[in-house]
């Protein structure tokens, strides 16, 4: 085997790929397959400049300010970084020297491009390096949701109705990604009133809301009448009653308008019942003509109940003879009920949270809700707030209150106001002034608890964290990994499976996935639910244990619930309760092997052995291939005589083809190894009529051949699957793209992760304490 | 209001807020800037309606041109309203090319289609392409109507992972800009989409008053917030509170409008809570919705994505199982082929429901589809080979008789879409000179 035959194969995808290309590890960068080190820039770099480059960019013309006659030594290179990215793209994608000109050839080109790209990776992380720079980053949609959990104490999740978020660099919380457009601040703002009218109960103007029931809303018993008003006349004993909904237990007001005509000793008389239980009887005095309200006070569970209001002293004398004194009759318009009309007794955590103290008298307003604002701002704007910031919002609730709205009220406009400002709505890290400082700067304690908490719970801080930031002891060492300790092991951190893993690993993306019923009818909401489970509790599984994050790749476990034993054919595993198993056979390990990861790299009627390749290498090897180039058919759409080829012989077909064999025979050897496994995961050792061979031949020769070869094959090229996962974790945690300077940070968690077993906590602390997550630098040139 | 004009007036006064002037500027009314049209005439409207993945176009193109021409296969669904439409043959978005920038045909072909800009290849920072025209169409007479423009769709943007060959998502599933770095968000659930134009439920004028009269006191203090912030912060960061500044702006815009207005009564329209399970109801719903906000004068703007570039869809329900995207790159394999066919077919139909509408419903002395043009089409012609030129197009709708239809016309090779484009904000009263990488205007289509 010639080993230079791999480098190639990496080589050349490395130089297709251009901006996407993932930070290799220093390892891999220092040797490409052309071997850079033996170039000398002066014999073998600038006569190539100087013969095809210097026309338009030397000595006498520099067209777009671009002079490479400039450059004596490598190390101007890397002074002029900016204008060396640029002519390392030019000549990568071949767009340099222009058609036309002469060109040189293509080793040469191979080896110019592979050269500036090892001189522009190989960074000297000696010294303090460039920490980078994170623009403010706008609350996504999870994040959003879980602030409002946290901050407000409700959890309504109104995000849901929010647009999505674009995704850049692989995930949904890239600061230059997520733009805010007007349809989002309007969503913002309905979001806003929704959670401050869920949060704070406002005390009812006069006594509570009011439901009333007549004409033909009201249910008649006994022997009745409808007059032509709609009212009802009771002539014998009879009742009306109604359904009524009493939102929550409280204090409600059944009242009845009604009149009577009176005869006999006694008044007319109503007897009110609840759900059928009678529970006042009242007398009304009032004539037909002017009915009044009887009302009764009463204490009420909430649910819906039966009001009735029962005519219960019928009296009937027709011999009498005062003709007037002969018939007493009752007469009732309408039923209704008024209320709550207390606060309830326990008033909901938000209100307490918000509401700690009521104004006695009008003087106090400003003060009380200063008071109540302030310890909330620092929360909500995850920093210390001035008192000129608390007194604009105090403003508003006054304002409301002039307006002769309830306090309560003027605390739902402020908190509607908070919810949309900018300090609330994006994570800022301000510079002090002046503004564009070039210089780096460490966070402050606020800042770095909040990166923490977003990057760990996708929420804002606890009371912990910001009480370690009020004291300044947060970015102490032994306090740091303390907190991170603590925060892994809390519920919340199921946001980083759900975010980071979630999009990682790419199976946000199995709600999109439509398997075709006619291959696979049990498909269900069910079983797509526990194949993402699987994975989940995978990824939980590591981070609450801290065990290694190689067992990402090859554990020998997994965890399964009824659905999914029965779909992967394991025997005596029912119920819902997902168990962790041990996998004893060949045909499964690691992550690789769910059927959540085989699913969303399959077409909806069959497995495609180049998507599962592309997955490995843009999730696991973090070398994603680019795309074939345009009026080349994707590799399986080649043959004319698909049928009568195996996929197999179809793949193989196709790599006889140079331009396509480059990318392909790494990546369909990756997916051949996969094929006994289905487009939904199932093991099967047929396709149709044929037996399936899942063996593929690597560029080297060497040949693996089902899933456990594969995983051991990606176990041997360890340090990239390291590298990808550090890169994508660092990715997540600073929401922006990685730059060559952040090449050291890499190198010292993949050292670390190294020595310490792998554990999934010494990734995270190492991310925690690197350059880019604890400093920042301006905006300003460097 | 004006009491409440007043008092606010007072209240700004005594928090001591100085406005950035955009907002002052956003306070005048519109209308006193003249330059309005007849408030007699029937308002000319304009909606983008973009498909994904380009077309199979031997079955999309008529044979003939002219105005005596037989619909083609695909747009054999349009046949009933072959005089209310124009084929268009030869149209390209040049800078949906790679010009250098390898591949991602698909996320240019999205990002492109509305805006002929060239977008920047990035995943992340600097995502740059141009505003679109519905959104300069939106910026010039968005204040007649309660919402500027409406931007619909069918798909969500996807949530993990790559879009296209280093192209950030924002790329392929958005292709309405409201500045070169701003996508503007798309709905894409009918419900959702309902409320924004008619309110949650009924409100009482009460309500509704007291509401908008706290929502102005608070996006004042807001957008005083940002102002101050603006000043404090780096380059990019700038960018980001710009557009906070631009969105708040709007949204007084619109609260002012409405005052000015008799509140919109509430259609009676049954809008089902979920997003519908089945695309045909999904995407006929949303296109309901448009009739219904171009009735209403809600919009006289708007763009709806039938599909997100490159949009992997299965359509069983004309029998293609396999995914759209995966599909187009047929290789010239007949069945393949035939199965896209089938879906181009099975979207046309879902337009020719849209045009049925609009020819339905009455607007002024004609119907809304005399009044209004559509464009129909995607920045892929043949996906296969991932061309950017002899894209699909057919422009509907007669624009208050300024077009002439009822013809397949069949344009000088690579004639840039904006210079469709041009001569379509021409006709809703947003002219501008030039537009993306417009060379000129289509008059062929003049009446």
């Amino acid at each position: 085997m010639d080993p230079t035959c791999t480098r190639w194969a990496v080589a050349l995808i490395t130089l297709l790929i251009g901006p996407t290309s993932r930070l290799l590890p220093t390892a891999l960068a220092d040797q490409p397959a052309i071997a850079t080190h033996d170039v000398d820039f002066e014999d073998d770099v600038i006569p190539l400049l100087r013969e095809y480059c210097f026309a338009c960019h030397g000595p006498d013309e520099q067209t777009k300010g671009i002079g490479l006659h400039q450059y004596a030594a490598a190390q101007d290179l890397l002074d002029n970084r900016g204008v060396s990215e640029k002519v390392l793209q030019a000549i990568k994608f071949g767009r340099m020297p222009p058609a036309g000109e002469p060109r040189p050839t293509e080793p040469q080109r191979r080896m110019l491009s592979a050269w500036l790209e090892s001189v522009l990776q190989a960074i000297d992380c000696s010294g303090p390096s460039d920490p980078g720079r994170v623009t403010i980053r706008r609350l996504n949609r999870n994040e959003y949701n879980n602030t409002i959990r946290d901050l407000v104490g409700i959890d309504i999740r109104p995000a849901e109705d929010f647009p999505s978020d674009d995704v850049g660099e692989g995930f949904d919380n890239i600061a230059d990604v997520l733009s805010l457009s007007p349809l989002l601040l309007e969503k913002y703002m309905d979001a806003a009133e929704r959670i401050a009218a869920q949060a704070i109960v406002v005390p009812h103007p006069d006594g509570g809301p009011r439901q009333r029931r007549e004409h033909e809303a009201l249910v008649v018993e006994g022997e009745n009448k409808r007059n032509l008003e709609g009212d009802f006349w009771m002539y014998t004993s009879g009742s009306v009653a109604a359904h009524f909904e009493f939102p929550r237990a409280g204090t409600y007001l059944l009242r009845a308008i009604a009149g009577a005509q009176q005869a006999g000793p006694d008044l007319a008389r109503l007897e009110f019942r609840l759900d059928g239980t009678a529970q006042k009887t009242i007398d009304v005095d009032a004539g037909p003509d002017e009915p009044q309200a009887y009302d009764l006070q009463l204490q009420v569970e909430q649910g819906q109940r039966k009001f009735t209001a029962a005519f219960v002293n019928d009296y009937y004398q027709p011999d009498d003879p005062d003709p007037a004194n002969r018939d007493r009759n009752m007469m009732v318009r309408a039923l209704e009920v008024i209320g709550p009309m207390d606060q309830p007794d326990s008033l909901p955590e938000s209100h307490r949270r918000l509401i700690q103290a009521s104004p006695e008298h009008a003087a106090e307003l400003a003060a009380v809700a200063g008071e109540n604002l302030a310890p909330f701002l620092r929360r909500a704007y995850r920093r210390d707030v001035a008192d000129t910031e608390v007194a604009t919002y105090v403003r508003l609730v006054e304002m409301a209150v002039e307006q002769g709205a309830s306090f309560e009220r003027g605390m739902q406009v402020a908190l509607s106001a908070i919810l949309v400002s900018p300090h609330f709505l994006f994570r800022i890290e301000q510079d002090p002034p002046p503004a564009d400082p070039p210089d780096v700067r460490q966070l402050n304690d606020y800042e770095l608890a909040t990166r923490l908490s977003y990057f760990l719970w996708s929420s804002l801080p606890d009371d912990e964290l910001f009480e370690l930031a009020r004291q300044g002891t947060l970015h102490e060492q032994g306090v740091l990994r303390d907190q991170v300790r603590r925060m892994l092991a809390d519920d919340k951190s199921a946001a980083l499976v759900e975010n980071f893993a979630g999009q990682w690993l790419n199976l946000r993306n199995l709600d999109h996935m439509t398997p075709d019923p006619s291959q696979f009818a049990d498909f269900d909401e069910a079983l797509r639910r526990s194949m993402r489970r699987e994975t989940q509790l995978l990824f939980e599984t590591i981070m609450r244990e801290d065990g290694s994050v190689l067992d990402f790749l090859d554990a020998r476990y997994t965890f399964v619930d009824g659905r999914l034993a029965e779909h992967y054919g394991i025997p005596d595993v029912q119920g819902d309760e997902f168990r962790k198993i041990t996998l004893d056979d060949d045909r499964r390990r690691g992550v690789l092997t769910h059927a959540s990861v085989l699913m969303l790299t399959s077409n909806p009627t069959r497995t495609s052995p180049v998507k599962r390749g592309k997955w490995i290498l843009e999730n696991i090897l973090g070398t994603p291939p680019p795309d074939p180039p345009p009026d080349v058919p994707e590799l399986e759409q080649t043959q004319q005589v698909a049928t009568q080829l195996s996929l197999k012989e179809q793949l193989a077909q196709h790599r006889d083809n140079e331009s396509c064999a480059v990318c392909h025979r790494e990546m369909d050897s990756f997916g051949l190894a996969l094929e006994n496994l289905d487009a939904f995961g199932r093991w099967r050792s047929e396709d149709g009529a044929r037996q399936i061979d899942p063996t593929g031949e690597l560029p080297d020769g060497t040949t693996i051949s089902g899933p456990v070869e594969l995983v051991e094959l990606l176990m041997s090229r360890k340090p990239e699957f390291l590298r990808t996962l550090a890169d994508r974790l660092l990715t997540y945690a600073l929401g922006r793209g990685l730059e060559y300077y952040d090449l050291c940070a890499l190198d010292r968690i993949d050292r670390e992760l190294a020595a310490n077993e792998y554990r999934f906590s010494v990734l995270v602390n190492e991310i925690v304490n690197s350059e880019p997550f604890r400093f920042r630098r301006g905006n300003g040139e460097k | 209001m004006s009491n409440t004009n007043l008092y606010r007036r007072t209240f700004l006064r005594g928090m001591g807020l100085s406005l950035g002037l955009p907002l002052l500027d956003a306070m005048a009314p519109r209308t006193a800037r003249g330059g309005e049209s007849n408030p007699g005439d029937t308002p000319v409207r304009m909606a983008f309606v973009f498909v994904p993945n380009g077309a199979i176009m031997q079955d999309w193109t008529p044979a003939a041109t002219g105005s005596d021409y037989e619909l083609s296969k695909t747009l054999s669904a349009l046949a009933d309203f072959q005089d209310d439409i124009t084929v268009l043959t030869g149209l390209a978005q040049d800078n949906g090319r790679a010009k250098g920038d390898g591949p991602g045909d698909h996320a240019r072909c999205a990002s492109t289609f509305l805006t002929g800009a060239h977008p920047v290849k990035t995943d992340g920072t600097d995502i740059r392409v141009g505003v679109s025209v519905d959104q300069v169409a939106a910026a010039e007479i968005g204040h007649h109507t309660r919402l500027p423009s409406l931007e619909l769709g069918i798909e969500r943007g996807r949530n993990a992972g790559n879009c296209d060959s280093g192209y950030s998502c924002a790329y392929s599933s958005n292709i309405s800009w409201k500045t070169a770095t701003t996508p503007v968000a798309k709905e894409v659930h009918p419900r959702l989409v309902f409320e924004r134009l008619f309110g949650a439920e009924d409100e009482a004028d009460r309500s509704r008053a007291e509401r908008d009269f706290y929502r102005k006191s608070i996006l004042d203090l807001v957008a005083n917030d940002a102002a101050q912030l603006q000043a404090r912060l780096g380059q990019s960061d700038r960018r980001k509170i710009d557009e906070y500044f631009t969105s708040v702006r709007e949204l007084e815009q619109r609260i002012l409008r409405s005052e000015q207005s008799a509140a919109q009564a509430r259609p009676s329209f049954s809008v089902p809570e979920e997003v519908p399970g089945e695309l045909q109801e999904h995407i006929r719903l949303m296109y309901d919705l448009l009739v219904l906000a171009f009735r209403t004068d809600s919009t006289r703007v708007a763009s709806f994505m039938v599909g997100n570039a490159g949009s992997n869809r299965s359509y069983r329900m004309v029998g293609v199982s396999e995914g759209h995207h995966e599909l187009s790159h047929h290789g010239n394999e007949a069945e393949k082929m035939a199965s896209i066919q089938k879906i181009d077919q099975f979207l046309a139909d879902q337009f020719a429901y849209f045009l049925g509408q609009l020819k339905n419903t009455p607007d002024g002395e004609r119907s809304l589809l005399d009044n209004l043009m559509i464009l129909y089409g995607s920045g892929l012609g043949d996906a296969n080979r991932h061309d950017h030129h002899n894209l699909p197009a057919v422009l509907a709708g007669r624009a208050a008789g300024t077009l002439s239809t009822g013809k397949h016309i069949k344009l000088e090779e690579e004639t840039p879409m904006n210079n469709l484009f041009l001569s379509m904000l021409d006709r809703v009263g947003a002219e501008v000179a030039e537009i993306g990488d417009s060379s000129g205007r289509l008059s062929l289509l003049d009446a």
